[in-house]
């Protein structure tokens, strides 16, 4: 169905990103003094740099809303049974949000400076190297030059690890053969890539160009912050530090644990969780189509992430911190019982 | 690398017919079957998609109600004032 076509459409992410980022990258200078002008002179003097620059912040929401949706057919067709290929799936995820991380700072305005500082600061919960890899991975005492252009060389050389990633992810596919919305093997029941796949995939391409053309020229600062046309200054704290939108559900797993370690560990294990679920693989039926139970679970999910996203992007007050701490305790619930309990019960 | 044409699978005793596309209607009662076919598979999916949905739009607006509330200056605390 529709929902196979989020890895062809990862895969044009992936090259569109790559292709809108060397042409940045052509003006672009990493360093704190110069980084956020470049970018004001990339959208305002760079022929159609303001263009390029649109489709760079906003594919990478839509390599997100893509992946997340690749890895919820994962989730609903049992998918996941595909060992080897769902585990670098979730390498792949981690590469992906550790690009958007690094490429997030590399503005250099408010936003990106505090939410570079807020993140890397997490990372002085690990016990006792915590403060000496923080100043190592900041190359300085704090987020300085340093941290820029290194973060900016490490948004570049991770693209391309992704890229790695994505043709050992296809390689592990390619040895199975794609899922189906029955479950069922299809072996006996293949058809030609060309002309059957190439014209789906092509006519998901050319909707979600035209979904990413139109965020781009109609509203390109829906999903983006505004703090981030200020340049980063560390002397200015803003009062809502927090990440984009796709980052948002992590966050409030994170700050919902009154605890660093266990909210830095919280937020780690919100990915990780996702390497547990073929092994909690209870049902005798891969995908959820025959099993109403699970299903109803599965929309549960959906509609927590969407809570924990909105939770967020709150501030931390009454009653956005106990709807966050319901909200994470149901997130790792619904993985690690519920779902299992539910294909159990289904049998 | 991985499965070839040829060396998929073995089946035995399944016959297969097929019509020539030219012989046949491309789009037939797309929508005499097609309108009730998608009414069919709203009505077996709804409830289990709507209830989570309803129940995190009404925690959605519970909690920016509440907030709001929160902000909002208590009556009572300024009776004892003169």
């Amino acid at each position: 169905s529709g929902v196979w076509n989020f890895g062809s459409l990862l895969g044009l992410c992936l090259i569109t990103q790559i292709l809108t980022g060397v042409f940045l990258g052509m003006d672009y200078t990493s360093d704190i003094s110069t980084g956020f002008s470049s970018v004001t002179h990339i959208w305002r003097d760079v022929n159609y740099g303001w263009l390029i620059r649109n489709l760079h912040g906003n594919g990478a929401s839509f390599f997100f809303i893509c992946i997340y949706m690749d890895i919820g057919r994962g989730l609903y067709y049992g998918s996941y049974l595909y060992k080897e290929t769902w585990n670098i799936g979730v390498v792949l995820l981690l590469l992906v949000m550790m690009t958007a991380f690094v490429g997030y700072v590399v503005p250099w305005g408010q936003m990106s400076f505090w939410g570079g500082t807020v993140i890397t600061n997490l990372l002085s919960g690990v016990p006792y190297m915590g403060d000496t890899l923080v100043q190592w991975i900041w190359g300085g005492f704090s987020v300085d030059n340093g941290t820029l252009t290194r973060f900016f060389g490490f948004h570049f050389l991770l693209a391309f690890v992704i890229g790695g990633g994505t043709v050992v992810h296809l390689l592990f596919l390619h040895e199975t053969g794609s899922n189906n919305p029955g479950g069922v093997n299809s072996d006996g029941d293949k058809i030609s890539f060309h002309p059957y796949f190439s014209y789906k995939d092509l006519l998901g391409f050319v909707i979600m160009l035209l979904g990413l053309t139109s965020l781009g020229v109609f509203s390109p600062n829906l999903v983006g912050d505004p703090e981030n046309f200020t340049p980063g200054n560390p002397l200015v704290t803003p009062p809502h530090i927090q990440p984009e939108w796709y980052f948002l559900f992590g966050y409030g797993i994170l700050r919902s644990i009154p605890n660093k370690v266990g909210g830095v560990l919280g937020l780690l294990f919100s990915i990780l969780v996702l390497m547990v679920v073929p092994i909690l693989h209870t049902s005798k039926q891969r995908g959820l189509t025959f099993r109403p139970v699970t299903q109803f679970l599965f929309w549960t999910l959906v509609g927590d992430m969407i809570i924990l996203t909105w939770i967020g992007g709150m501030p931390v007050e009454h009653p956005y911190i106990i709807i966050g701490q319901i909200g994470s305790v149901l997130y790792f619930g619904l993985f690690l019982v519920l779902v299992p309990l539910g294909g159990w019960v289904e049998n | 690398m991985g499965r070839h044409f040829g060396d998929l699978a073995k089946i035995r005793h399944v016959i297969t017919y097929s019509i020539s596309p030219f012989e046949q209607r491309a789009f037939p009662n797309y929508f005499s079957k097609g309108i009730p076919n998608v009414w069919r598979r709203f009505k077996s999916s709804v409830f289990k998609v709507a209830p989570p949905m309803i129940l995190m739009y009404l925690t959605y607006t519970w909690g920016n109600h509440v907030h709001e509330q929160g902000k909002r200056k208590n009556p009572a605390d300024y009776e004892k004032d003169q």
